[in-house]
């Protein structure tokens, strides 16, 4: 029951939305059979791989996760019959959008995850852990939530005059204290 | 769109061709008003400058022989027959002057259920462009003052309507300039594709012009007004305006006809039209989906094919 546990300089969060037919099963079976995985997943259920907007995973990552799963039943599965077709088709767009703002897509990964797949949740989870272990932790979404516009700048830059351009800026700006 | 062979290419579209235009309109106009047909017309008068035009809905003879086209008519009207506006549709069947981008929402919308053809007498404008913003406004559109979506406009002819205003013509070998400029993003590193958008979505100040222009944002509540639960922060600050930005544009992908009347009312001059673009060109090659050109029953987001790609799924 208790592997062996390796201290690494950096855990990774990671935040998997599984559909409460399939994946969350799965994750139940390989837990029953005392498989080991990582424990950087939080895993949240929902009804359907369907009812996860992509709202939650900007959340998620704003919020501080490091990576996101989202796993469902395979293709033709689906306990409302075409719930993880819809997810399919909006994630793929999801994904784009992602990647042309700039976020890397080897943070989001995508999965179809059965009841009976134990050990499928294992190898997803852990590669999935163990990659954005290697890239570090994601600051991108992390940043904004802590960024006050005007301080960041003065963070940003050491001379703030270069961005407080303006004398008004300059004044709203110490005028903060 | 497949008209293409017979347009006249020119260097610039003089104030004789759009008054061609307003001719046919106002004709068109007083005849359906005249005839009954319908109770009235959405479409532009002259605004208060010179070269503006305003949006209006006029509803007597005397009022649709002011009905102008210029290259001032930016906006998109399909807009004032949703959201509150509804209630034009409760009296009877409407004109509106529609543009080729404009028709792209209309027929977005009658794919939503948001209106049926039937309610609509629709004044097609075979349109060779308007003005882009900040650019004077001579009265002769050229190059110069083409608003930026007009250089790339594939429906400059009209489909579909029940009348179609003026001839075809178009200006000559404009540069692409949002193409260009999709294509500069995407091929930027990923971390400079993320500072692009930082910065551009950092100076949002969330007025939400931009939503309440779009004729495709008529939700009722507004996911990204919704406190109880807060999906997206309200305020202006960088977390919540990114937030907002993916989800107005995840929103609008498959639906988006390309207007970019979100774009021209941003005060803060943000590209939210390239996001637009990348979103439509995304769901035309995943599933050979184009927005707006006819209406359809679903859109790419509301159905599936049993074989779509999962390349991307483990
Ligand atoms: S995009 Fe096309 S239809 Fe729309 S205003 Fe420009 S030229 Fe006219
Ligand atoms: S942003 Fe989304 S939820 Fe808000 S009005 Fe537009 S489509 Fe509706
Ligand atoms: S998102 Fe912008 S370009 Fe697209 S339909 Fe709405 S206002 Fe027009
Ligand atoms: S119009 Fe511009 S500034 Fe206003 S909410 Fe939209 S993107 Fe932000």
């Amino acid at each position: 029951m208790h592997g062996e546990h390796i201290k690494h300089d950096f855990e990774p969060k990671i935040v998997a939305f599984v559909c409460t037919w399939c994946t969350y099963a799965g994750a139940d079976l390989a837990g029953t059979s005392r498989m080991q995985y990582p424990p950087n997943v939080r895993v949240l259920k929902f009804p359907c791989t369907g009812r996860i907007d992509p709202v939650f995973i900007l959340r998620a990552f704003q919020k501080g996760a490091d990576g996101v799963l989202v796993s469902g039943c395979h293709p033709g599965d689906c306990h409302y019959m075409a719930g993880n077709f819809h997810a399919r088709r909006r994630f793929a767009a999801f994904r784009a959008l992602l990647d042309f703002v700039g976020v890397d897509l080897n943070r989001l990964q995508f999965s179809w995850v059965s009841a009976a797949e134990g050990g499928k949740w294992v190898d997803v989870v852990t590669e999935l852990t163990e990659r954005v272990r290697t890239m570090g932790p994601m600051p991108e979404f992390k940043e904004l939530e802590h960024e006050e516009q005007w301080s960041t700048f003065a963070e940003a830059t050491a001379d703030k005059s270069q961005v407080l351009n303006t004398p008004e800026l300059k004044e709203a700006y110490d005028s903060i204290g | 769109m497949n008209a293409k062979a017979n347009k006249n290419h020119v260097t610039s579209i003089e104030p004789a061709y759009y008054q061609a235009v307003t001719e046919a309109i106002r004709k068109e106009a007083v005849k359906i008003l005249k005839d009954e047909t319908v109770v009235g017309v959405v479409g532009y008068l002259p605004g208060r400058r010179q070269g503006t035009a305003s949006p209006a809905l006029v509803t007597t003879v005397e009022e649709a022989e002011k009905l102008i086209f210029s290259p001032a008519c930016v906006n998109n009207l399909s807009v004032y027959l949703t959201k509150a506006k509804k209630g034009v549709l409760k009296q009877g069947k409407v004109g509106i002057v529609a543009k080729g981008c404009d028709m792209r929402a209309l027929a977005g919308l009658m794919t939503e259920s948001q209106l049926q053809r039937e309610d609509l007498f629709i004044i097609g404008v075979v349109c060779p462009g308007v003005y882009g913003f900040g650019v004077e406004r001579t009265g002769t559109l050229t190059e110069a003052n083409i608003a930026r979506k007009c250089r790339e406009c594939t429906v400059h002819m009209p489909e579909g309507a029940d009348v179609a205003a003026g001839t075809h013509t178009e200006l000559a070998d404009l540069t692409p300039e949002e193409a260009e400029e999709m294509a500069r993003i995407e091929a930027m590193p990923q971390a400079e594709r993320w500072a692009f958008w930082k910065e551009h979505f950092s100076r949002c100040i969330r007025c939400m012009a931009c939503r309440q222009v779009c004729p495709f944002c008529y939700c009722e509540q507004c996911l990204c007004d919704k406190n109880r639960p807060q999906a997206v922060e309200s305020s202006p600050r960088p977390a919540g305006n990114m937030a907002w930005h993916l989800v107005r544009a995840m929103h609008l992908a498959g639906r988006c006809g390309g207007c970019a009347e979100c774009e021209r009312v941003c005060p803060m001059d943000i590209p939210l039209n390239l996001l637009n673009r990348r979103m439509a060109k995304e769901l035309k090659e995943l599933y050979d989906f184009e927005a707006g050109l006819a209406p359809v029953d679903k859109g790419p987001l509301n159905q599936y094919k049993e074989d779509d790609d999962q390349s991307f799924i483990k």
